[in-house]
């Protein structure tokens, strides 16, 4: 099992989560959606695997390479 | 002695020189899975391929040192790559840490001579502590050992040059490093101005030798780096992949390859990607993904300047440069890395006849005090001048949004051979809304006024409003795309020169 951390591309906040923790993912699967200078950036799974942890919620500040949540493959 | 017995005193003194440190000091570097500088070079040649320069070359200082610096700790030579001469000079840490002496940097200068005049790529592994002591100590050290080639640090793109950072790299190999067109770090190596050390004792600086010069600082802030790998070996990998996009040296087109099979179904997919809505952003590695040859693209500095993207990749089967703005970051507008990558991507482009295909998907340039602070109108304008004395082919695609100097800046109007446009296309000056705002600034507006003026500054913005008046030359779709730049790439082949460009900028700096 390997963990993989997804990050924030960037500073914003989040605006929807679309995935909750134990749900199973493909790659490029949307997981949430953050919002930063009026755009809409979506979160995709760099992998296949299952959502481990969310670690951020709906309004939630976000850094640019801020831990968002893990998989587990 | 008779003959035999020089023959074998030669092979003895060669035997020596290829020991290099000694057997204690490579079993140390092979214990931590790094190999050295004869390896190195055996694991990035074709086989068999080698001639060295210099095998019996030691210290020409400290005579105590002569028969302690074989090869005087810079390995230097020929070989093929992938069928193609290079030149190389590899360090040897295990060798008085591969530090510059009078002799090594004779070995280093004639590599780099021959390269430059007979046309051939560079390539160094740098690993080395900088200048030797007490070899370079004093005014006699000093005079001695430097300043007798003038043209030691001049970079004028005549050839392809590429360097990995392979250990730590202070002084010459730092300087070699920032010079390169191409740089792959490996984890763990450290690329700085002078050592942790140094820094430590002449400033009472305390650092870690990561937080120096280490790849998160290189890949993520400072930019020097184009690639990180994790071994030594990955990092040989990267640079033959590097190389198999350019050209020997300026004054020859870069090489042609076939074409994989499956690459002409990707741009199929590129509505897939694009979202609907103008609000939502996308990753434009996928968009380059899709128009290049399958599995072409190799991007420079991913984490640095992430506003742009840059990338060498094929097209058909021709090396080609993608500067793409990237919605993912800040919405895609260009902030000062993302220019300053531009630049340098530019420069390397034109410097060795790759035309450029810039994809544009941005509302303008990053504005603010930060941005400001750092130099942001400079570094704009140089990233113009760039684009404007470029003489490669320019194909520009914008995408979606273009707003503003960023509309000239990625290409718009003559500033690229052939623009084409998306029907997702919109082009202005800036948005309406803030249009407004700013004739409007600091007086007192009446709302009915302003929406009058917001109405005469929502002019069409569309795809059509351009392709009318000839500012674009066609208005495409985007699964038409990767056809389109084929097509535009064979029309606009540089003939008269024979495919090579004018390297107006072969002189300008290698960082900005």
């Amino acid at each position: 099992m390997a963990t993989t951390e997804v990050t924030s591309e960037v500073i914003g906040s989040v605006w929807k989560v679309e995935k909750a923790a134990g749900d199973a993912l493909a790659e490029g699967d949307l997981i949430m959606i953050l919002e930063s200078m009026k755009m809409e950036i979506p979160v995709e799974a760099p992998v296949a695997g299952t959502l481990s942890e969310l670690k951020v919620a709906p309004e939630d500040s976000v850094e640019e390479d801020q831990v968002l949540c893990l998989i587990e493959s | 002695m008779s003959f035999d017995d020089m023959l074998k005193d030669l092979k003895a003194r060669e035997a020596k020189a290829r020991a290099m440190g000694g057997p204690e000091r490579l079993a140390r570097r092979e214990a931590q899975g790094v190999l050295n500088a004869r390896s190195r070079i055996e694991a990035f040649i074709d086989p068999g391929s080698w001639v060295e320069t210099g095998l019996l070359a030691v210290s020409s200082i400290v005579p105590e040192d002569r028969g302690k610096t074989p090869a005087d700790g810079k390995v230097a030579g020929f070989a093929k790559v992938d069928g193609r001469m290079v030149a190389i000079a590899s360090n040897d840490f295990t060798v008085k840490g591969a530090s510059s002496s009078a002799t090594n940097m004779k070995k280093v200068g004639h590599v780099k001579r021959v390269a430059t005049e007979r046309g051939f790529p560079l390539v160094f592994f740098g690993e080395s502590s900088g200048a030797r002591m007490p070899d370079n100590m004093g005014a006699k050290g000093m005079g001695t050992n430097l300043g007798h080639d003038p043209q030691q640090y001049v970079r004028t793109r005549q050839t392809p040059w590429a360097s990995a950072v392979l250990g730590q790299c202070y002084g010459s190999s730092a300087w070699y490093t920032c010079l390169a067109d191409f740089v792959v770090m490996r984890k763990g190596a450290i690329l700085a101005v002078a050592s942790p050390g140094l820094a430590s004792f002449a400033i009472g600086q305390k650092v870690e030798a990561e937080d120096l010069g280490g790849w998160k600082l290189h890949s993520d802030i400072s930019g020097l780096i184009d690639r990180v790998a994790d071994t030594d070996e990955e990092a040989l990998d990267e640079i033959r992949r590097f190389l198999s996009y350019m050209p020997s040296h300026c004054n020859e087109p870069p090489p042609r390859a076939s074409i994989p099979a499956g690459s002409d179904e990707g741009a199929q997919r590129i509505p897939d990607i694009l979202p609907e809505s103008r609000k939502r952003a996308y990753d434009v590695r996928k968009i380059i993904g899709c128009l290049a040859d399958l599995d072409s693209f190799l991007e420079f500095k991913p984490r640095f300047g992430r506003t742009a993207v840059t990338g060498l990749a094929r097209l058909g089967g021709r090396s080609v440069g993608f500067i793409a703005s990237n919605p993912m970051g800040k919405a895609g507008a260009l902030d000062v890395a993302g220019c300053e990558k531009a630049t340098r991507f530019t420069v390397l482009c034109d410097s060795f006849n790759i035309p450029l295909i810039l994809l544009v998907d941005t509302p303008g340039f990053v504005i603010g005090i930060e941005g400001e602070k750092q130099k942001a109108p400079g570094k704009i304008i140089n990233f113009m001048q760039a684009l404007q004395m470029c003489t490669v082919p320019k194909l520009s695609v914008i995408m979606r949004k273009s707003y503003g100097q960023a509309y000239l800046n990625m290409g718009g109007g003559r500033n690229s051979d052939d623009v084409a446009i998306w029907p997702t296309a919109e082009v202005s000056f800036m948005d309406a809304h803030y249009a407004t705002e700013i004739v409007s600034w600091n007086q007192q507006v009446p709302e009915e006024r302003k929406q009058e003026i917001r109405a005469a500054m929502e002019k069409d913005s569309s795809a059509y409003g351009l392709a009318e008046i000839y500012a674009v030359q066609a208005v495409i779709a985007p699964a038409e795309t990767r056809r389109y730049l084929i097509q535009q790439l064979e029309i606009h082949e540089m003939r008269p020169s024979g495919g090579v460009g004018e390297h107006r900028m072969a002189a300008w700096p290698t960082t900005f």
